[in-house]
This record gives C-alpha cells, structure tokens and sequence, in this order.
C-alpha cells in the first residue's frame, strides 16, 4: 500500500527542516515589502499573506490525526513543527497590524480590539494560541502529563474556528475564499466528533476466519 | 443623481457570481453631483483610462475618497427619491449614502480617525484623518444643517 511506503518515508524524515523552510516566505515577504515590490499598499500585503500562512499552518496542523485516523497516514511527527509555524505566522501576522498598519497607536488599537468584532476573534484566537506554542516542548508534555496535555490542546479549535471567523468577518460580501477557509475548518473539527468504534478483535496473521454464518 | 456600471460578466469575470446584487450602482445628491470637484474621470496619469481602473469613465469625488468611485458608467439618471447604492443596499449599518470622509463617523469594522497614506511604503505610518478629506472649505456649505454621524 502507498501508505506504508509514505510512512515509511517520513519515518526517516527528521522535523527541523520545517523549521529552517518554514519561516522562510516571511523573509522573503519583508524583503519585497521593503524593496516596495508589493503594491501600493505594502502593510496590508504582509498582514494578509501572514494571516494566510497561519490559517493554512492551523489547517495543516488539523489534517494531521483524521489522515492518521482515516486514511493511516502518519505525519505525527511533523505537528508540533507545523503548530509552532502557525504560531510563528500568527504572531508576525498581529505584529504587522500593531506596529505597521497601527503604527503603534495603541489606545485606537486596544479600542479595535474591542468594538470590532473581527479584530476581537483575532485577538481571542491568538491569545489560545499562546499557551498552545508555550506547552509545545518534550518538557511540558512531561510536566502536565499527556492527558492534560491533550485536553489544553483541544484550544487549537476554538482557536482554528475563530480564526476562520474572523477571515470571513473582514471582508466585505460574501466572497468564496474565507468561506472555503471556514468550511475546513469545520469541517476538520467535526471529525473529531465521529465515534470511535471499538476495535475489532486483533487477527493473528494466518489465523483461519470462521465462514459467515448464512441463516437460510 | 443615479449612476449604472457596465454589465459585461464575460469580460468582467467578478460579475459572474451573485456576489452583489449586479449593476453596480452608485448615487450622489445633484448639489454633490454639481460641485466642481466632483470629477467624471475619462484618464490616470495623463493616459487613458486603463480598463481595470474602469474606463471609459469613472467618477471621483475628492470627499469621499474611498468611495462613490463607480467605474465603467454606462447609465446616468436623475431620479425624484434618493438612488439606491450598492453597498448600502448590501450592508446599510456599515455604508450610508454619503460616505463622506469622516473622522468622527466610526465604521462599525474600522476606525476612520486616523489613516495610511498610499505610497507611503512599509514604515509610513499614520496621520490623522481630515474632515473631508481636507476639502471642507470647498463642500462643507453643502451639509450645512445636517447632521453627519446620522448621515453617514
């Protein structure tokens, strides 16, 4: 099966390149800003495609158990690269608006945060993810126990949906891509919500199946 | 004074969805219509109107900058009640028929008190914004009585 060979690739795969490749086209995307090969508005470039990257980091971390679970693809190893990017993205993403859209007014910016409700999901989903990029090392893992450790990173949906909310929310009409975002989003939280059935007996390899019993 | 864009949706691909309830129409009082401000632009930059800018004719009104810039006008009426405008018939709590520059007016997603210069590159920063947009000694007259916040 193709599954088995993929995870055996990625078994040899190692996670740091992530971090080596991932931070990348934000470099790359401050460097066009500051050369102005961005258009006429050159902040809002930055804060959309930042804010892009986060989402599409957020979904790829989300893809990571229903393709184990669904499909017996094994890119576990890879999540915790791929939340950190995420959170990466996220924080550049809330560092443009602050410092170059906002220029550091901050009263009107705390003001923001508050009457306008797209600019409030941000902000809640950014602070979610907070404790999500802090617990993100062997050492918490250890310290909380893996248990309590997976009941906290239930967050990442919340934080996922409000983030997708909050794409939906800024822009004016009802154009198709944030409603595309949305809808995975959704719909790979709703996945967590299909019942695991309880595991068929283990088959020893070779074992002889019983005939199904056939009532006339 | 009511103003009509092109429907064209086999060159204008955006039109192709029921994104908005299609002509794109925009309105203005005739007095607003009238100023000498108020431009019908037919260029940018010494050239032809480019087709993405909305040639052949575009309106401009210097007051509203940011707004009522309908391209591609096809249609002009005059009408005896106040013209219905595509955003305000899409989402009337956030755009009103005036849409003037105004400061104190906060747009229930953004504020309009202070504003990023076009061209001002990555650290340009913010300046206030002016009432406006600084031409009220030459439309304020128009508004005399009104109140703004509730004509937005």
């Amino acid at each position: 099966m193709w599954v088995d060979v993929m995870n055996g690739w990625l078994r040899k795969l190692p996670a740091w390149p992530i971090y080596i490749v991932g931070p990348m086209p934000a470099i790359w995307l401050f460097s066009q800003g500051v050369a102005d090969t961005l258009g006429p508005d050159p902040v809002k470039a930055i804060e959309h495609q930042t804010g892009l990257y986060a989402l599409q980091l957020i979904i790829a971390g989300l893809m990571v158990t229903p393709l184990r679970r669904f499909v017996g693809l094994n890119l576990l190893k890879l999540r915790r690269a791929i939340g950190l990017m995420a959170f990466f993205y996220a924080s550049l993403h809330l560092l443009t608006w602050v410092a170059l859209d906002m220029a550091f007014h901050m009263a009107q910016a705390l003001g923001d945060i508050v009457k306008r409700p797209y600019i409030t999901l941000g902000m809640a989903a950014f602070l979610m993810l907070v404790p999500l990029a802090a617990t993100s090392n062997d050492r918490a893992v250890r310290k909380l126990g893996a248990l309590r450790w997976r009941k906290l990173h239930r967050l990442t949906y919340p934080a996922a949906v409000l983030g997708a909310v909050h794409f939906v929310w800024l822009v004016k009409a009802w154009p198709p891509k944030p409603l595309i975002y949305l809808g995975a989003v959704v719909a790979l939280v709703a996945l967590r919500a299909v019942p695991r059935r309880s595991r068929p007996p283990v088959q020893e390899k070779g074992a002889v199946v019983p005939p199904p019993v056939v009532s006339s | 004074m009511a103003f009509e864009t092109l429907v064209r949706p086999e060159e204008m691909p955006g039109q192709r969805s029921a994104i908005l309830d299609w002509p794109y129409r925009e309105g203005l009082r005739i007095d607003e219509a009238m100023h000498p401000l108020t431009i019908l632009a037919t260029g940018l930059y010494g050239e032809e109107m480019p087709k993405q800018n909305g040639a052949p004719m575009r309106l401009v009104v210097p007051w509203k900058y940011g707004f009522k810039s309908i391209k591609s006008i096809v249609r002009i009426s005059l009408t005896d009640t106040q013209p219905l405008t595509t955003w305000n018939m899409q989402n009337p709590r956030e755009y009103g028929f005036y849409s003037n520059v105004n400061p104190e007016v906060d747009h229930p997603r953004w504020s309009q008190a202070t504003e990023r210069r076009v061209g001002s590159g990555l650290f340009g920063g913010r300046v206030d914004t002016i009432r406006f947009n600084g031409y009220g000694d030459e439309v304020a007259a128009l508004y005399a009585g009104q109140d703004l916040a509730k004509d937005f």
